[in-house]
């Protein structure tokens, strides 16, 4: 293969390695990542035990230089009879399996500073800093990827000033092909919100070590959205609820709550987008709480995330990071749902309409 | 059926959260203690050797605050026991952040379902935060009765108050690994806080080593200073690290009430409805208090002292004079209980010869590893409220403890006969 072809398959060439690293860490909960190299960028995704699924997508356009040269169908020979079952057009699309860890400790080699804050004091102010010197040009912390051919390692070489690192790692044969089936096309609800609101609610219900998260999404009177995330442990229960213009924030405040409280500043609106496929049902989905603590980290950085609940009740999260100003990436999460029995499900409807009963007449008060 | 509802602002929640940690320090179970008119988080940690009383008054620290305990009477109450840890989760850090950040929130309502047409007894604290997300935990809580410790502060005359921020710079200095804290008032204008930790060795292993951090303050810097000149009174550092690092978050000041070694000592500080109580369980084994300590229990101590060499009935009898000391753990009460005979040694051997001078060699930190074999003693519980029985240990201030002792030796030795027989007389 090699004698007939010595330019790479793929190339390219990052000036952060720190954006690759923060987009790759989201999905860090896996020992092996597949890799799938297409013409638009480069696809991660990671697997825990064919229930919960992870992507990081790295576009193109996270890179400064990228060419990938599509190999003849016919360089896929050996592959042909796994790929074909997944996508027909990707067919030609090399696919392989890394360790991610490795990776992960590969890209953070230098550290992981962001270049624009990083520098010591005293060279932020270096007389001998000119218009072409490294820091100026970005080409203090270059990452350069690149994959020869079928079956060669995956080499990155990572320059910081004068240090050049070059790592290989090694490729693995791909392993699974099936993508947990979501179905965009009947989705059964769907809501938009900050990632850092799900961040908390997660590490809010997490306190409680449970098994179970249960998501709970309906209208309530007045065709107000109503999203529920509520999870139950030894210690007790928690549950947060997200409301779309709660009646203490719009209402003025009571003489005995300090100014502090009423933020001019207030969010138009903490669920930006709330569809309900059948509004009149209450939309209940119960999924293994780990898992999806797995997606924390994404929480945590991403700005945006859609949360999107097919009929099946295969959740899908979707988060929105922005790597820099101006420019985002998408990291995405599947959870396959826990299938309830109908004794916990009344269980959990009783506590819901016991809160909301609750909820109505704390407002009453005021 | 007991009801108990109440409210709080963002800052009261984060005062709850700062009390909540500095619980956590003494114990993983806080319990709570709800009247009428205030609301009591209390800890008591596994040695029972530190009680810590919180109070939140119902009318200042609250924004609303009802309390019906079962039972209508005025003392009644309403008691439980939950998790530190889980109480914790839910009273998070940065509950009052004063931009309206995330995680702030606007206002924490705490319901207790009790009742029994509900099928679960639940502490339902709801934390409605600033942009629509409300926060509901139901925490299971265990029915427990509370105790409290006693503590008069008539008794406790010495007294010292300083504010929290003062003693915060100076509990810093204190090592890590330190465990007892000796506060000693000294003849010289300052007061000594002495963080140490006692040397362990096994065989050539040093398992503790000794680390000693004195931080001498001038009495001027107290805010008040009421000590009696050369009293040691010792803690433990851990407790009184959490207990300073709690009181600076109120910005108060902290006030220290004790009589003397053995007896409890007590902290307080409070504000804006939050009253604090820690008592604290303190010893004095290896350090003196001059002469002047107490006269009536001096009275009947060294009375029995005296007496002990010749016979354990006068030990008897005075014990049961004694009001009986504090409860602390076994093994300091048995470190203490063999105290005597070492100091019993020592000062008699100094005011004048004494059939006892045999006991010597054995002294100092020997004298707790010692087998117990000083029989005669081996009933001497009122020892344990003793102030001066270890004079001789350190050196310093044996003078002046010694000097007492003789005198009242020689008082006692005219009574110690006639009082002998007429014990025995009435016990058998």
């Amino acid at each position: 293969m090699e004698d007939e072809d010595e330019l790479p398959l793929f190339a390219a060439v990052s000036s952060s390695a720190r954006q690759l690293y923060l987009l790759l860490r989201c999905i860090n909960f896996s020992e092996k990542a597949h890799v799938q190299i297409s013409e638009e960028g480069l696809k991660f995704s990671v697997d825990e035990a064919g229930v919960m699924e992870g992507f990081a997508f790295l576009d193109k356009s996270l890179f400064t230089s990228y060419t990938f040269r599509a190999p003849p169908p016919q360089r896929s020979s050996i592959r042909d009879s796994d790929d074909e079952e997944d996508e027909e057009e990707t067919s030609t699309n090399p696919t392989f399996q890394i360790s991610l860890p490795s990776l992960l400790e590969t890209l953070q080699i230098f550290g992981l500073t962001d270049p624009n804050n990083s520098k010591p004091p005293w060279a932020r102010d270096n007389p001998t800093s000119t218009a072409f010197s490294n820091n100026v040009l970005g080409m203090n912390n270059m990452c350069r990827i690149s994959y020869d051919s079928f079956g060669s390692p995956l080499v990155i070489v990572l320059t910081e000033a004068s240090i050049r690192t070059t790592c290989e790692l090694t490729t693995y044969e791909p392993a699974f092909a099936d993508e947990i089936p979501f179905d965009r096309q009947s989705l059964a609800f769907k809501t938009i919100m900050r990632g850092t609101w799900l961040f908390d609610a997660i590490s809010e219900l997490a306190s409680t070590t449970p098994a179970r998260l249960t998501l709970v999404a309906r209208l309530a009177r007045s065709q107000k959205p109503y999203f529920a995330l509520s999870a139950s442990g030894p210690l007790g229960s928690a549950r947060v609820e997200f409301n779309n213009n709660l009646a203490p924030s719009t209402k003025p405040p009571p003489p005995t709550n300090p100014p502090s409280v009423e933020n001019p500043a207030e969010s138009p609106n903490l669920l930006e987008t709330f569809q309900l496929s059948n509004p009149e049902t209450t939309l209940r989905y119960t999924y293994k709480f780990s898992l999806i603590q797995k997606a924390a980290r994404a929480m945590s950085v991403a700005t945006k995330v859609s949360v999107r609940g097919d009929t099946q009740g295969v959740l899908s999260l979707q988060f929105m990071i922005e790597v820099e100003a101006g420019k985002v990436s998408f990291v995405d999460f599947r959870f396959v749902p826990l299938v309830e029995k109908d004794g916990g499900e009344m269980d959990d409807e009783t506590v819901l309409e016991e809160g909301e009963g609750s909820g109505s007449g704390m407002e009453d008060e005021e | 059926m007991v009801v108990l509802n109440f409210t709080l602002t963002p800052e009261a929640a984060a005062k709850v959260h700062d009390l909540l940690v500095c619980l956590g320090k003494f114990s993983d179970t806080v319990a709570i203690e709800a009247r009428r008119e205030r609301f009591t988080f209390t800890a008591l940690n596994s040695s029972k050797s530190a009680y810590a009383a919180l109070t939140l008054d119902g009318s200042q620290f609250f924004t609303s605050y009802e309390c019906v305990p079962t039972h209508g009477g005025p003392d009644s109450r309403f008691t439980c026991s939950m998790y530190t840890k889980a109480l914790l989760s839910v009273f998070k850090g940065r509950l009052y952040d004063p931009l309206g950040r995330d995680g702030a929130i606007d206002r924490c309502e705490v319901t207790l379902q009790d009742r029994p047409d509900q099928t679960e007894c639940r502490f339902i604290v709801k934390m409605v935060c600033n942009q629509g997300v409300i926060k509901t935990y139901k925490l299971t809580y265990e029915a427990v009765e509370v105790m409290h410790a006693l503590f008069d502060r008539n008794v406790a005359k010495n007294r010292w108050s300083m504010h929290s921020g003062a003693m915060k710079e100076y509990i810093e200095y204190f090592g890590t690994k330190t465990e007892m804290l000796d506060i000693y008032a000294g003849d010289d204008g300052r007061a000594v806080f002495k963080s140490y930790t006692e040397k362990v060795s096994n065989g050539k292993e040093i398992l503790k080593h000794p680390l000693v951090t004195a931080v001498a303050v001038n009495t001027s810097d107290f805010e008040e200073f009421n000590i009696q000149a050369g009293l040691h009174i010792i803690i433990s550092v851990r407790d009184f690290k959490a207990i300073v690092i709690h009181a600076d978050t109120l910005k108060t000041s902290l006030k220290a009430y004790y009589s003397y070694p053995t007896r409890p000592l007590q902290f307080n500080y409070g504000c804006d409805g939050l009253s604090c109580e820690f008592t604290l369980m303190t010893s004095g084994d290896y350090n003196a208090v001059p002469a002047s300590s107490p006269a009536p229990a001096m009275l009947s101590r060294t009375n029995s002292r005296a007496q002990s060499a010749a016979t354990e009935r006068t030990e008897n009898r005075s014990m049961r004079s004694e009001m009986p000391p504090p409860a602390e753990p076994a093994s300091r009460r048995s470190a203490r209980r063999r105290n005597p005979g070492s100091r019993k040694v020592k000062s008699p051997k100094r005011a004048e010869p004494d059939p006892d001078s045999l006991f010597v060699t054995q002294e100092e930190e020997d004298t707790r590893w010692d087998p117990v074999d000083y029989n005669k003693e081996e009933e001497t519980l009122g020892w344990d409220a003793s102030a001066e029985h270890d004079a001789a240990i350190f050196p310093t201030f044996r003078d002046s403890g010694s000097l007492t002792r003789t005198e009242t030796e020689d008082s006692n030795e005219v009574l110690a006969p006639t009082q002998r027989v007429s014990q025995i007389k009435g016990l058998w």
